[in-house]
């Protein structure tokens, strides 16, 4: 391997700098150019902790911020900690008789100093910097990756008709370096495009260990949910669950990472995901299990640790939706004369208004939106108001196609300042065409839905208002993904938690909205024909037993749906803020439901189911929102509310 | 009463400044209870951080009180923050300040170093 010496870092180090319009030769810029190295030394200590160069480089970046366009020295100055840390590798080159110093010897001066800020980045990663320290002097450059040796079986109940990708066989073997053999026993589902499987590994000696959950996906998703959990999920855990085990693996020469899940306790039978065992054994014994294992194992620590929480329904839920626009990017230097321009913070009301006039081929000028994700393959970049796992910083997610024409350099966190693009397409155009691929039986953008003599409103026409109810609601811990996929049942029926991946402070109850949603979308729609006639009988079912009436439902599949659904709203009951006041979990089913339409993934009969919901549960809402809003009279009333039918509760 | 800081980012990253009482640095209040000293971009700041141009020409104090150091942000425009597992929490009114718990003003990071008193 070719040795990089300390001039030709620090002359990376000064581009960096200009890059981020820094100005000055920090520990920053240096240890960046020693990651930038291609197989250098710093990135491949990194990459065995199992982080990528690049994400680290994001993080550091993230950390420092670009500086202002403003120049406030001339010349270009070392830092205190820069010369000091420059002494230090020149004296260990000295010490090892070198003609100059090299890489090693920087990274080795880095880590001692162990203050400066890409070593307290490192940190954050729950990096041993000991443990780094002597990985960087005991470097041996020669050393070959290791191509591990293994045999890589399947179970009989593994569903064969999904194949594992070649990309993701190899990081599985390097997960399991030093087994003989793994036997994959099943795939669990998952919508984020990860993989996700239960793996036992098999010793040498034939001695099976426990089986544990693997789950391989891209690499910055993986990284992420390792940072979540060292930061959030580790001490908050119930003892009963799943656990991160080791560290992330990264191979070099691929874009995917893997991690992997101990199930603490019990071990000799394979764990299965709830989707898979309602459709193998039904919902037997899903009240039970949602109630007794579920929810009393975990609310200790997560939902019943919750506190008031008063906020606009956007801040939990926009970002749910489709991006706000999705933009084609235009050159600064083709700046368009009269732009829509969006800066954050969003000015909603306005945005409202305006939004609604925009058309395709319409200019906007983005100020201070924060980039999510710069997706190459697809040559776009994501952005939204924040960064961060929390719900509102995810809000507002705007998509600028063509990165390959961007002449600067953008990283995942970066807070940019001026962006234009012309309109591609707005979130109606898109919510639109995911109600038009329901093929439904009425005008896709008609104002009610008729049920019988109840008229449902069309969500298509509600949802934006809907985000900007207030909801006097409560926060807690919260799992973040609770759908069926990742609730592990194993032996003796015990309850494990797996993918920690969005998991953070929020509104209580989104995790039941999202599970109603699984339950209905996922599990108990399968049996039931996709047509629309079927579906209404579904929804009138569901419509009566929200009134509270013993539903006369004759058919049995229907009943029992209800049935898990009773158990789950029993939950939710529990949840609310407010006794007896369901305001709150209607908006966020309303929108955990509408959000289900735009998944490619989900079948037909169940987009058209939670379509229906989603009405439903905006009728039940604005009924509750009627009640308060008798007391005190608004004049936009009308432009919310269907009209309601009345009745005669009896008559049900 | 002695004061140092140690800056942690930024162009003067790793400087340590060094502030007593008894040279005169800071302000004492009338009572004599508590000791201030002033971060900001003017000349006159205690602690002058004019290389930094996202900080208030009077940014924050920093209080000895009550045997406790104390972090007192003065409406700056571009804020004071101490460090969070995801992002930054931002600085509104007076909050206790630990040693050696790093916070920012503006952009630049910084923190209490111990001192042998």
């Amino acid at each position: 391997m070719h040795v990089i010496s300390l001039k030709d870092i620090l002359i990376n180090a000064r581009q960096e700098s200009v890059q981020m319009r820094h100005h000055y030769l920090g520990v920053e810029h240096l240890f960046i150019a020693m990651l930038q190295i291609q197989a250098g030394i710093t990135a491949s200590i990194i990459e065995d902790y199992g982080f990528t160069a690049e994400y680290v480089i994001d993080a550091i970046r993230r950390k420092t911020d670009k500086g202002s366009n403003q120049r406030l020295w001339a010349g270009f100055q070392y830092t205190p900690r820069t010369e000091v840390v420059l002494d230090v590798t020149n004296d260990l080159a000295m010490d090892s008789n070198l003609p100059e110093a090299t890489e090693r010897e920087l990274l080795i001066a880095i880590l001692t100093e162990h203050d400066s800020l890409p070593i307290r980045v490192l940190q954050t990663f729950g990096m041993n910097l000991h443990a780094a320290t002597l990985a960087a002097i005991g470097y041996d450059p020669k050393r070959e990756p290791q191509t591990p040796d293994m045999n890589v079986l399947f179970a009989e109940s593994y569903d064969a008709t999904q194949p594992i990708e070649r990309e993701q066989l190899f990081v599985l073997r390097r997960m399991f370096v030093g087994h003989k053999t793994i036997r994959i026993e099943q795939r669990l589902t998952g919508f984020s495009g990860a993989l996700v499987l239960v793996v036992t590994p098999i010793n040498a000696d034939d001695h099976e260990d426990a089986p544990m959950v693997v789950k391989i996906q891209d690499a910055d998703s993986i990284l992420d949910e390792v940072h979540r959990f060292e930061a959030h999920v580790k001490s908050s855990l119930p003892l009963q669950t799943a656990r991160l085990e080791d560290s992330p693996v990264k191979p070099e020469n691929s874009d995917l990472a893997g991690i992997k899940y101990t199930l603490v306790a019990h071990s000799g039978s394979v764990p299965m995901d709830l989707r898979h065992r309602v459709q193998i054994s039904g919902t037997a014994d899903l009240a039970r299990l949602l109630q007794k294992e579920l929810f009393s194992q975990f609310k200790v620590t997560w939902w019943q640790q919750k506190r008031p929480f008063r906020f606009q329904a956007w801040k939990e839920y926009d970002w749910l939706l489709p991006p706000l626009l999705t933009l084609d990017f235009i050159p600064e230097n083709d700046e368009p004369e009269m732009p829509l321009i969006v800066k954050i913070p969003i000015n909603r009301a306005k945005l409202k208004t305006k939004l609604t006039a925009l058309q395709f081929g319409d200019d906007v000028v983005l100020e201070n939106f924060t980039v999510q994700k710069v997706d190459r393959q697809n040559n776009v970049l994501k952005l939204a108001v924040g960064f961060g796992s929390e719900a509102d910083k995810r809000a507002y997610k705007v998509e600028m196609r063509g990165v390959n024409n961007f002449s600067k350099t953008f990283y995942r966190g970066e807070v940019v300042e001026h962006l234009v693009g012309t309109v591609w397409k707005t979130r109606y155009d898109m919510m639109l065409d995911a109600v038009r691929d329901l093929e439904p039986d009425f005008e896709p953008d008609d104002r009610w839905i008729s049920l019988e003599e109840i008229q449902l409103p069309n969500p298509l026409l509600a949802y934006e208002n809907l985000l900007d109810r207030h909801i006097n609601g409560s926060m807690s811990k919260i799992h973040g993904d609770l759908h069926l996929g990742n609730i592990l049942v194993g032996p003796n029926n015990s309850i494990w938690l797996i993918d920690f991946g969005h998991t953070r402070d929020g509104h209580t109850l989104f995790d039941w909205a999202t599970l109603e949603v699984s339950l209905l979308g996922d599990a108990l729609m399968n049996g039931f024909e996709s047509d629309w006639n079927t579906i209404r009988g579904i929804i009138k079912a569901l419509v009566t037993m929200e009134n509270g009436h013993e539903p006369s439902v004759a058919n049995e599949q229907i009943s029992m749906m209800l049935e898990s659904i009773t158990a789950l709203r029993n939950i939710v009951r529990e949840c609310l803020t407010n006794e007896g006041n369901w305001y709150e979990y209607y908006i966020a089913l309303a929108l955990c439901a509408l959000r289900a339409i735009t998944w490619k993934t989900m079948s037909l009969g169940s987009r058209r189911l939670l379509y229906l919901v989603s009405a439903m549960a905006i009728l039940e809402m604005n009924r509750k929102y009627l009640n308060m809003a008798l007391e005190t009279p608004s004049p936009d009333l009308t432009d919310v509310l269907p009209r309601i039918p009345t009745r005669d509760p009896n008559e049900l | 009463m002695r004061l140092d800081l140690m800056i942690m980012s930024g162009v003067e990253d790793g400087l340590r400044l060094s502030y007593n009482i008894e040279n005169g640095d800071g302000q004492l209040s009338e009572d004599q209870a508590t000791w201030k000293v002033s971060i900001g971009r003017k000349d006159d700041s205690d602690v002058c951080l004019r290389y930094d141009s996202f900080i208030s020409r009077q940014h924050a104090y920093i209080c000895w009180d009550n045997n406790q150091w104390w972090l007192e942000d003065c409406g700056s425009t571009n804020g004071t923050f101490i460090e969070d597992t995801d992002s930054d929490a931002r600085v509104s009114g007076t909050i206790p300040i630990e040693v050696s718990q790093l916070f920012r003003v503006g952009h630049t990071w910084m923190r209490i170093e111990e001192t042998d008193e």
